[in-house]
């Protein structure tokens, strides 16, 4: 059973290539993926720039961001002992979004050049930082899993409230568009830039969770045993809104908000690990990864008028899987 | 190893639970803590597992002050089941079990000591199971097995034979006798006095958060003192050292 698991996993793993591979074949124009290759980096021929600048980033910031979707759901779910729990619930997507609807409308007012790859995804993940903070704050000293989840679902409503106000607000039809485009998520023109900027924050998150994850077993006991076996105080479940707001407050701010990466992954694998919320995180990061490279070449080879959003794409993929889960629980199966 | 708790006060929800509890318990006694619903039982035990921080006083393992042991350390010193733990995920039962082991890291003998404490709550059969897929009284067993796993020298479980049935009450009370017997510090929160006087050294009587009496089974259990704290006329009928406890009315 263990073995078959592993298995599981390890091809999970094995397919990510050939994922890749396909990623880097697709796209608008066909390029001689061979040639290109070779031709390396520095290469100024079409092939090699469209291969190294454009799909390749693109291809790994997939990667990067479903990692981090998916570990960072499978933490949040592990925190809360609920598996409806997903990081958007502590804010962080909305507090990122926040943020970049601010320096979206004003920045242009402000003088911000725009063409600054890094400032908007910077500002997001200060925006997520930022709303988790004040999650935090609002539960209060030690608070349980559920005063977490009620002070996150107030703190996503006055967000939203701010996000609708801004909308509202907009101050031509050209910011709102850019606004709604940023909301639904997309990998669509990004590069080296964001992936560089996404990606420190994305390991010191992934490195925080890893600490974390055997105070995220214990905690599959309840509060009070996990505390009893040494995992007291305030340190841990900083550990995970930390390792949350860093992994998911990046992955945000450079692809915009995915929804359904971070509720769906966890449940999919979970089997896999023997509900081990622990080895979750890991599973949860390859299995987000692969969701999400496979939702971005779908993105890519759809034709049609507008570019079609990932966000859109992913919850397509995930909601049958969610139908599928729920029947297969009504005929007894565990969740 | 020797624990006791010095004026020990208890604060929860700003209402006082535990007044200045004196009290200590050695390695090889088993202690009954026993009391009506609210007299603080789970609160003292909860203090004394270091899951609740107390309002005044300490908590002294091994002659130090717990409140200075770090986290890891004391998890390495005290095991402890609550009262309720409902597991989150669908589990394994021997992954559950091995959940015990956490402040140990992962020892070479994990699957053995995983094993053995199935055994000792006559659970072994479980061991591949879905905890998801147990009945209450075999889920409590299985949690017991999470309790004895370790290496630690003071248990403390919160009404442990609640929903087991009475063979497997007894078997859990021999466990825990022959824990105590082998040097162990064992502290249970009981409702059944007639398992609390067989199987116990000492009995603590709490009431209203004070501790009223503390002593042998024979000294604490008299009709006098039950009536007292519970309210009720009752019997205790000792023969051969097993006592058997009839409560007769309300009082």
């Amino acid at each position: 059973m263990q073995q078959n698991n592993n298995l599981a996993l390890g091809f999970l793993a094995a397919l990510l290539l050939p994922a890749l591979l396909a990623a880097l074949m697709s796209g608008p124009v066909s390029i001689d993926l061979g040639a290109a290759l070779a031709q390396g980096w520095h290469s100024e021929a079409g092939d090699a720039v469209i291969l190294w600048q454009l799909r390749l980033p693109r291809a790994l910031l997939a990667i990067l961001v479903g990692a981090a979707l998916g570990m960072g759901g499978a933490a949040m779910q592990g925190m809360l002992r609920n598996p409806l729990a997903e990081p958007a619930l502590l804010g962080v997507s909305s507090g990122a979004a926040l943020a970049a609807i601010l320096l979206l409308y004003y920045g242009v007012s402000w003088g911000l050049a725009r063409e600054n790859g890094w400032l908007l995804p910077l500002l997001a993940i200060g925006g997520a930082f930022c709303a988790v903070g004040c999650v935090w704050l609002l539960a209060g000293r030690g608070a349980s899993a559920s005063r977490l989840v009620l002070a996150g679902v107030a703190i996503n409503a006055f967000l939203s409230a701010l996000m609708a106000l801004a909308l509202n607000y907009a101050p031509s039809m050209f910011a709102m568009q850019e606004i709604v485009f940023w909301l639904l998520g997309s990998l669509a023109n990004r590069g080296w830039d964001q992936l560089l900027l996404a990606l420190p924050f994305i390991a010191a998150g992934a490195l925080l969770l890893f600490c974390a994850r055997n105070y995220l077993r214990a905690l599959s006991l309840g509060e009070a045993s996990a505390a009893s076996l040494g995992f007291r105080g305030r340190r841990y479940p900083l550990l995970v809104l930390g390792g949350i707001a860093a992994s998911v407050g990046a992955a945000v701010a450079v692809a915009g908000t995915i929804g359904f990466v971070g509720l769906v992954v966890p449940h999919l694998v979970r089997p896999l690990v023997r509900q081990d919320p622990g080895r979750l995180l890991w599973a949860s990061a390859l299995a987000g990864a692969l969701l999400l490279l496979l939702a971005d070449i779908l993105v890519v080879n759809f034709v049609g008028a507008q570019e079609l959003r990932i966000g859109a794409v992913t919850a397509f993929i995930g909601a049958p899987f969610f139908f599928w889960l729920i029947v297969s629980g009504r005929r007894g199966q565990a969740l | 190893m020797p624990v006791s708790c010095r004026d020990l006060s208890l604060e929860r929800r700003g209402r006082l639970v535990l007044h200045e509890v004196n009290c200590a318990f050695s390695p090889g006694e088993l202690t009954a803590v026993v009391g009506p619903n609210g007299a603080g039982k789970s609160s003292l035990l909860e203090t004394l597992a270091g899951v609740l921080a107390p309002a005044a006083g300490r908590v002294e393992l091994d002659g130090r002050d717990a409140a200075v042991i770090p986290a890891a350390e004391r998890a390495r010193l005290c095991a402890y089941l609550p009262q309720s733990e409902s597991p989150a995920w669908s589990l394994d039962v021997a992954d559950l079990v091995a959940l015990g082991l956490l402040p140990w890291g992962r020892p070479a003998d994990r699957a053995q000591r995983v094993s053995a404490a199935l055994e000792r709550v006559d659970a072994l059969h479980l061991a591949n199971r879905a905890v998801t897929r147990l009945s209450g009284g075999e889920l409590r067993r299985v949690q017991l097995a999470r309790l004895l796993v370790g290496r630690a020298p003071l248990l403390i479980a919160d009404e442990p034979t609640a929903a087991l049935d009475i063979r497997h009450q007894l078997q859990l009370m021999h466990t825990f006798r022959r824990q105590a017997d082998a040097g162990k510090t064992v502290l249970l929160a009981l409702h059944d006095l007639s398992l609390a006087a067989r199987f116990c050294d000492r009995i603590l009587l709490l009431h209203g958060g004070r501790p009223i009496a503390r002593g042998a089974p024979q000294d604490v259990f008299t009709p006098a003192l039950i009536g007292d704290v519970y309210g009720v006329s009752c019997e205790f009928r000792w023969r051969d050292g097993v006592a058997e406890f009839v409560p007769l009315d309300l009082l």
